[in-house]
């Protein structure tokens, strides 16, 4: 009982005297720790925190796509009182109830790379994905002629950022080439379920000019069914979405023709930027379009020394 | 499956062969997973154009691609059979395949070397995971749930979760490998003569349509069940693996030294999660410590699927083989057929539904179930002719329901959010749906009776209300015609002949009976 008494004594002091010297904490609520275009977010999320000087918690999923552990993290940020918290939902409706209740209780909540629907938010930090879609799709219809067949690989439809870049991709390029047959390959955000989608519709339909993807995850599987029906680089397009540095290395070698690429990094860092603002009270825009860049081999040296890839 | 009733007597032995045949069918563990894969098969076909679902190189694609998974599952089944279970094998498999592709890329280990860390790493977890669950008696779901997220944990921080560079080309010997494109190649140079030479033309002839995915991954992944299928039919470990699954005490007692067979097969559950990371590497574009996220869910599923016992002591490998490629074959058909996302969802919980369904009349060996099965089909298939006309019923309907709302909602001065907006129609739509109701009213009232009919005739057992049913149903197709709905027409006379055959089950089961197979 004694030794119980004591341990929680030094416990407490131990937390005030963290408490006393701790700076605001922001929770961050990441989509994946280890997809590769996520993992630059994060690393935009970690250098914002520290230019701000705010302690970050940042906290993934147990898998990608996994909603209620997002809504258990949530819960748990705000419990803990933490002062803002940013977020990229797996799920833009099933995370709205939590999104309302922290907002209600005046933490700021900053929605990043997906969209909350349902409920609102201090500020949206992302890439305009339908805009940027639309500009993959009119890139890529200039790449095959009229009436060519080609594959798109979606991402999850069940989200705002799978279905934009769906309908973006799809209204620009049908409406450059109205007689190509589109045929899709669905996935969730999976690259294994890209590959084998890619392998068994190429191998259905030898006639498929191009693959053009949602995320560069997709754009890495597409490649590996190629070489695995053994095709070389450039005999069939691709087309990416994400500028992941293996998609780039991948276009250096004439696989990829074509790649839009998002401010990756610059998301991860406006968002818990904005976040950070939002703690200390300040006004932050609503949405914060942090733009895009398309990668072709003429610019791809330019997006290599932005992103910093060498 | 429906054998003539007024055969005359000089036919009656090959009917009785036929029964015999049949019965030895239905027999095995894995006829359940088989029979799904024919029916989905045959739909797949019958909605999708250009190239046949049936074609070899799509199903050569298929068997490439499930060959990962099926090397994992193969492991599992062993497990299962002992009455245990593996969560951990998807994490094994990421773990193994991330490691293996990290010594081979960063630390400089010669490809071989690097595979057989893989293997070794495989045989390690698998030698943890066994002592804990047979010498320390702990139980095998809270080892190897524990050992799940271990492995991932592991895998993760060992290779900072990052991708490595392409792999050297030793690993495509398991996946992308084609034993024929030496061959293709030397005679694409000219550099082969006589017969040869002849060879390799009809190769290269061959190439798209047959040759190009006769690839390593489906090679190894048959090899691999003959081997192991063998083993465990063949052998005493084989038969102290079904001792052990069927009555833990009763095989202790006879002698058996269950915990040491209990840690081998933990072993080869692992070790088989290990060369599953090789065949997986040899399709992948690079090593990942992510792969293989919910295997588990998936290899646990193929073995049920494929009539393999979750208590143990009962299945079969050619069961779990069968239920692989089911899973696979309900991915790779579902996208040949562009079906919307959300119902291939739907649609992968019904197939699997419908192969432990099958699974489960065939355990019960009792004509009265399997009677109810082909009653079903009949009314699934007055079902599927009734959604004709009634999907475009419902959906003018609700377009015009969601419209009546939206306006509602506007009146009362709330603002639409951009999803909503889509739902207002304009007066030229309205029309249209209005037009579409009229239309399919009568036939969706006529086919919904039809559909009620059917489905009674799975609860009343008679005669004669089957035979008016099924006799309905042929009849329904001339005003099929008249309608001009003539793509419901194969299931009127699928469904008629589903309740046809119902009729005959009991005389079937009664001359197996007599035959003294059943």
């Amino acid at each position: 009982m004694n030794y119980k008494l004591i341990a929680s004594a030094a416990l407490c002091a131990l937390m005030t005297t963290t408490s006393a010297m701790a700076q605001d904490v922001i929770g961050y609520i990441t989509k994946s720790a280890t997809n590769a275009g996520w993992m630059m977010i994060n690393q935009g999320a970690t250098d914002a925190a520290a230019e701000e000087g705010v302690k970050l918690v940042a906290v993934g999923p147990a898998f990608q796509g996994d909603l209620s552990s997002q809504l258990e993290v949530f819960e748990n940020l705000v419990a803990q009182g933490a002062k803002a918290i940013g977020i990229a939902p797996v799920d833009s409706a099933g995370i709205a109830p939590a999104v309302n209740d922290a907002m209600s209780a005046g933490i700021p909540v900053v929605a990043i790379d997906t969209g909350v629907s349902g409920a609102a938010v201090t500020s949206f930090v992302a890439t305009d994905n339908y805009a940027v879609a639309k500009v993959q799709g009119a890139v890529a219809a200039t790449l095959v002629n009229d009436g060519d067949t080609i594959i798109y690989v979606t991402g999850n439809q069940a989200q705002s950022t799978g279905q934009e870049r769906r309908n973006g991709f799809m209204e620009a390029f049908a409406a450059a080439r109205p007689n190509s047959k589109v045929l899709e390959v669905p996935t969730e955000w999976n690259s294994q379920q890209a590959q084998e989608g890619v392998e068994a519709v190429i191998n259905a339909n030898a006639d498929v000019k191009m693959v053009a993807n949602a995320w560069d995850g997709g754009t890495m599987g597409a490649k590996a069914a190629l070489e695995n029906l053994g095709y070389s680089a450039g005999d069939v397009k691709l087309v990416g979405f994400d500028g992941a540095g293996d998609a780039i290395a991948a276009m250096d070698e004439g696989w990829v023709h074509a790649d839009t690429a998002q401010m990756l990094y610059q998301m991860g860092y406006q968002g818990i930027k904005a976040a950070a603002a939002a703690a200390r009270g300040e006004d932050v825009s609503s949405r914060i379009d942090t733009g895009f860049f398309l990668v072709t081999p003429e610019t791809s040296g330019v997006y290599k020394k932005m992103v910093g890839i060498n | 499956m429906a054998t003539p009733e007024n055969s005359t007597n000089e036919k009656l032995p090959l009917q009785d062969k036929l029964i015999s045949v049949m019965v030895r069918f239905f027999r095995t563990e894995w006829s359940g997973a088989f029979l799904a894969i024919l029916i989905l098969g045959i739909s797949i076909e019958l909605v999708t154009s250009g190239r046949p679902f049936f074609h070899p190189t799509n199903l050569m694609t298929i068997l490439n691609n499930s060959a990962a998974i099926g090397v994992v599952a193969g492991g599992m089944t062993l497990v299962i059979l002992t009455a245990g279970i593996d969560l951990s094998v998807g994490s094994v498999m990421g773990m193994t395949a991330a490691l293996t592709g990290y010594v081979a890329s960063f630390w400089g280990f010669p490809p071989s070397l690097a595979i057989l860390t893989g293997l070794g790493l495989g045989v390690a977890v698998g030698l943890f995971n066994g002592t804990l669950v047979a010498y320390f008696g702990m139980p095998a779901f809270i080892v190897t749930l524990a050992g799940l997220s271990i492995w991932r944990g592991t895998g993760h921080l060992a290779t900072n979760a990052q991708a490595t560079p392409k792999l050297p080309e030793l690993f495509d010997y398991f996946g992308r490998f084609n034993p024929f494109s030496g061959l293709r190649d030397a005679y694409k140079a000219k550099e082969l003569d006589g017969f040869a030479a002849t060879v390799g033309g009809f190769i290269d002839d061959n190439w798209i349509n047959f040759f190009r995915t006769f690839q390593m991954s489906m090679i190894i992944f048959i090899i691999f069940f003959i081997l192991l299928s063998f083993i465990v039919s063949n052998t005493k470990y084989g038969r102290y693996v079904y001792a052990i699954g069927s009555n833990a005490a009763g095989a202790r007692q006879a002698g058996i030294n269950t915990p040491q067979y209990t840690l081998m097969t933990y072993i080869v559950c692992s070790a088989s999660a290990a060369l599953g990371a090789l065949l997986f590497l040899g399709r992948a574009p690079y090593a990942k410590s992510d792969y293989g996220q919910m295997w588990e869910l998936d290899a646990i599923a193929a073995v049920v699927i494929g009539g393999t016992s979750l208590f143990g002591g009962r299945g079969s490998l050619w069961g779990t083989f069968m239920g692989v490629i089911l899973l696979k074959l309900i991915n790779n058909g579902l996208t040949l057929a562009q079906l919307d996302t959300f119902w291939q969802m739907v649609v992968t919980g019904l197939i699997i539904l419908i192969a432990v369904g099958l699974d489960i009349v065939r355990q019960s060996r009792d004509p009265e179930a399997v009677r109810k099965l082909f009653a079903s089909i009949g009314a699934a298939m007055a079902f599927f002719t009734l959604l004709t006309p009634a999907s475009v019923f419902l959906r003018a309907k609700i377009a015009l329901l969601e419209h009546e709302a939206m306006t509602q909602l506007l009146r009362a001065g709330e603002k639409l959010a951009m999803g909503q907006n889509n739902r207002l129609l304009t007066p030229n739509e309205i029309e249209k749906f209005q037009e579409a109701i009229s239309i399919t009213l009568v036939p969706s009232l006529l086919f919904s009776a039809l559909c009620l009919m059917t489905i009674l005739v799975i609860f009343k057992n008679t005669r004669a209300f089957t035979v008016i049913a099924a006799t309905i149903m042929l009849v329904a197709i001339i005003p099929l015609f008249l309608l001009d709905y003539q793509v419901s027409v194969p299931f009127l006379i699928l469904g008629a002949l589903a309740l046809f055959s119902s009729l005959s089950i009991q005389t079937v089961f009664e001359r197996a009976k007599a035959l003294n197979v059943a």
